[in-house]
């Protein structure tokens, strides 16, 4: 499907490759700060400059100044890249504040992106990060109290598994567990991953195939009907006794009681905890039936034979 | 003469409104909806339009969950081994004995794979045994499959209450529908009445679109994975060109069925209760399959004692009239409908099955036309029948036997 771009958008990027004075695509000899972020494989990538100037006495007051970039990508990147050197000259932070620049300020700046390119913004915020990391090194500025932790290596080179967000393998498997991702969505809201194509969230070895991998299949394994198993407290019964119990219960004391208002009760099957009931007569066309059943029947099975029994009816 | 189509459960006329949607698609508009040029922005665009146009139609879901198909039999395929992918700890699936073949079929392959099926019967009606039903869900259940209405006596199936029963069970059990011929016919509303209902089928030739498209619902957050693989089309659920044209006469065709429920319910229903009436008066010894179930309001499959079933179709057909029958000459292979088989229609009867299946552009003028014909034919027929008392005008007592 063909991108919607802004005009925002296509003007920035026709500047760009027009080379329009005041835009900022190429090489910067002498920068105090290089990044680097994606790569060729998926499909973009940004090599972000800077250069600061220079506090007097406190490195971590540098100011950046002067911005460039060569972006191998798409519209949106290129826009993107041109908006996120514009936005630093125009506001010159120093590198540290520069750390806070979001992608979405680059989303603002170009006055909103398509769903599907957002990750055209991450690349410059990621760009931008790497060069700040990069002129702190430079600099002799400890990030550690800013920047939580950088991707380790060998999250950058495990198995790509979204390629529009470049996110590996390892890096999801983290994530996943660090932040409690148990959805496609969530992974989607938390990192991005799977949020632009969508090919890796269902694809053989993409998100979900991780998150079960991860939390096992357990949603599905761990049926209702088998919640009666591994608590011993309410077995002194056994299964076919508690059955018998409730066949018990329904047919002398519910059933009657039932009946006295013109209704009626058949118990149908109990697997577990789950007790099968049909109503029947006046009781099936009162509008309070489902709530006849719970109250009466539910709450009797509860008290008499076990709190964990349930009802369905039919 | 003009032609009495009423074989509308076996396909639909194209209806004019949805070829005039499809036009644009089929010249003028013909990109690949994935392409990045401008110019393939419309047919990108309109993809969406149907798939908000349909959601809309069932219920105002998310338009997300709906995945465009090739077919109901692929929908169907998809929802069935997508599940059982998707559930490799499970091993039960549960279905009916009525069900169309691309449900059946894919059961039993499943069955031969090692997964272990319930074929739940019917009764004489057509009907489930919600008691059985509910015995037969398992610890390891992985899929429940009903039908919405079946195909060839038009018996509905109480999906809601079913699929109710099966999430208060057990939530992480899929339940499949495959509504093909429930669309259009009866309110599919998958957002109130059928939010128990995880995956949904249907196609379009059955609502007066064209054949080669279909559709399959996934809510959100069901178990499932896709079975046709490649491209990232569909959000890579199911890969494959989308079928820009078909896909919008398939909405158009959705907006029409949708605004024309009122008409099936109402019209098309007296059409054929009008046409059962008139039939029973006039036939002697003629059943009526399915019609102590809940039915279709346009289904009408009857069991002419006496007599085969394809002999009357061809002689119907002379007389301008498309309808179908359930017996094993017109099936295909050696034996009769399995769905008749399944509701223990008697032998005598299972060959001489017959479905009348009406739509919107049938009239009045069809129902006398089928009225006037076919008790003429049954009664030629039966005088060359062996199991015809052509005196006493009654089925001959041996032939329940045979």
């Amino acid at each position: 499907m063909a991108w919607e771009y802004s005009d925002k958008v296509l003007q920035l990027f026709a500047d760009a490759v027009q080379g329009k004075p005041g835009t900022h695509m190429g090489e910067l000899a002498e920068a105090d700060g290089v990044g680097e972020y994606g790569s060729i494989v998926c499909g973009d990538a940004l090599r972000l400059f800077f250069r600061v100037k220079p506090h007097p006495t406190d490195p971590s007051r540098d100011q950046i100044v002067l911005a460039r970039f060569l972006t191998f990508g798409c519209t949106s990147a290129i826009a993107s890249s041109e908006a996120l050197c514009a936005l630093l000259e125009e506001r010159q932070p120093t590198p540290l504040d520069a750390l806070n620049l979001t992608n979405q300020d680059l989303i603002d700046y170009l006055d909103g992106l398509p769903p599907a390119k957002i990750h055209c913004s991450v690349m410059g915020a990621e760009a931008l990060r790497a060069a700040v990391v990069d002129w702190a090194a430079h600099r002799g500025v400890d990030l550690s109290s800013v920047l939580s932790e950088p991707m380790t290596e060998k999250e950058m080179e495990g198995r790509l598994v979204c390629k529009c967000f470049s996110i590996t393998e390892p890096y999801l498997r983290r994530k996943i567990g660090e932040l409690k991702l148990r959805s496609i969505e969530q992974i989607t809201a938390a990192l991005k991953a799977g949020g632009a194509c969508g090919s890796c969230q269902r694809a053989p070895g993409g998100l979900q195939d991780l998150l079960d991998e991860y939390w096992g299949e357990t949603a599905a394994e761990v049926g209702h009907i088998s919640s009666a198993n591994g608590r011993k407290d309410e077995e002194s019964l056994s299964p076919w006794q508690r059955g018998k119990e409730i066949e018990r219960l329904i047919a002398t004391v519910i059933r009657p009681q039932l009946q006295k208002d013109g209704g009626d009760i058949e118990l149908i099957d109990i697997k577990d905890n789950l007790v099968y009931c049909r109503l029947s007569g006046v009781c099936a066309n009162c509008p309070a039936a489902g709530q006849t059943l719970q109250l009466v029947v539910e709450q009797q099975l509860k008290e008499r034979i076990d709190k964990r029994l349930r009802v369905i009816e039919l | 003469m003009k032609l009495v189509y009423a074989d509308n459960n076996a396909t639909t006329a194209i209806a004019p409104e949805v070829v005039t949607a499809m036009q644009p698609y089929l010249t003028a508009d013909y990109f690949n909806p994935s392409s990045m040029y401008a110019a393939a922005q419309e047919p990108a665009a309109a993809l969406e339009r149907a798939r908000a146009s349909i959601a809309c139609g069932l219920g105002g879901i998310d338009p997300g969950q709906l995945i465009f198909t090739g077919s109901a039999t692929e929908s169907n395929n998809s929802a069935i081994f997508g599940s059982v992918l998707a559930n490799s700890q499970r091993r039960h699936l549960m279905t009916t004995a009525v069900e169309h073949p691309s449900v059946l079929e894919v059961c039993k392959e499943l069955q031969r794979r090692g997964h272990e099926v319930t074929f739940l019967g019917v009764d004489r009606q057509g009907g489930l045994n919600l008691d059985e039903f509910v015995r037969a869900l398992r610890r390891d259940t992985l899929l429940v499959s009903v039908m919405l209405a079946n195909n060839e006596t038009g018996v509905i199936y109480p999906l809601a209450r079913l699929a109710r029963i099966v999430k208060q069970t057990d939530p992480a059990i899929i339940v499949h529908c495959d509504a093909t011929q429930g669309i259009g016919k009866v309110p599919v509303d998958l957002a109130r009445e059928l939010r128990d209902v995880d995956l949904l089928s249907f196609s379009g030739h059955k609502i007066h679109a064209p054949k080669g498209v279909g559709a399959l619902f996934v809510r959100k957050g069901t178990r499932w994975r896709p079975y046709i693989l490649g491209g990232h089309q569909e959000q890579g659920r199911r890969a494959g060109t989308e079928n820009v044209a078909y896909i919008v006469g398939l909405a158009k065709a959705c907006e029409l069925a949708v605004a024309g429920i009122a008409d099936e319910q109402t019209r098309v229903r007296g059409l054929r209760d009008r046409l059962q009436l008139e039939l029973c008066q006039r036939i002697p010894e003629l059943e009526v399959n399915g019609a102590g179930s809940p039915r279709l309001p346009n289904t009408l499959n009857l069991a002419v004692h006496g007599i085969e079933g394809e002999a009357i179709l061809y002689e119907l057909s002379r007389a301008g009239i498309c309808a179908s029958s359930g017996s094993a000459c017109t099936s295909g292979s050696l034996s009769p409908s399995h769905v008749l088989q399944a509701m223990q229609v008697p032998f005598s009867a299972i060959h001489g099955s017959l479905r009348f299946s009406l739509s919107r552009y049938n009239d009045e003028e069809d129902i006398d036309r089928i009225i006037e014909a076919l008790p003429d034919i049954v009664a030629r027929l039966r005088r060359l029948s062996p199991y015809w008392d052509d005196e006493r005008n009654c089925l001959k007592l041996s032939a329940g036997e045979s």
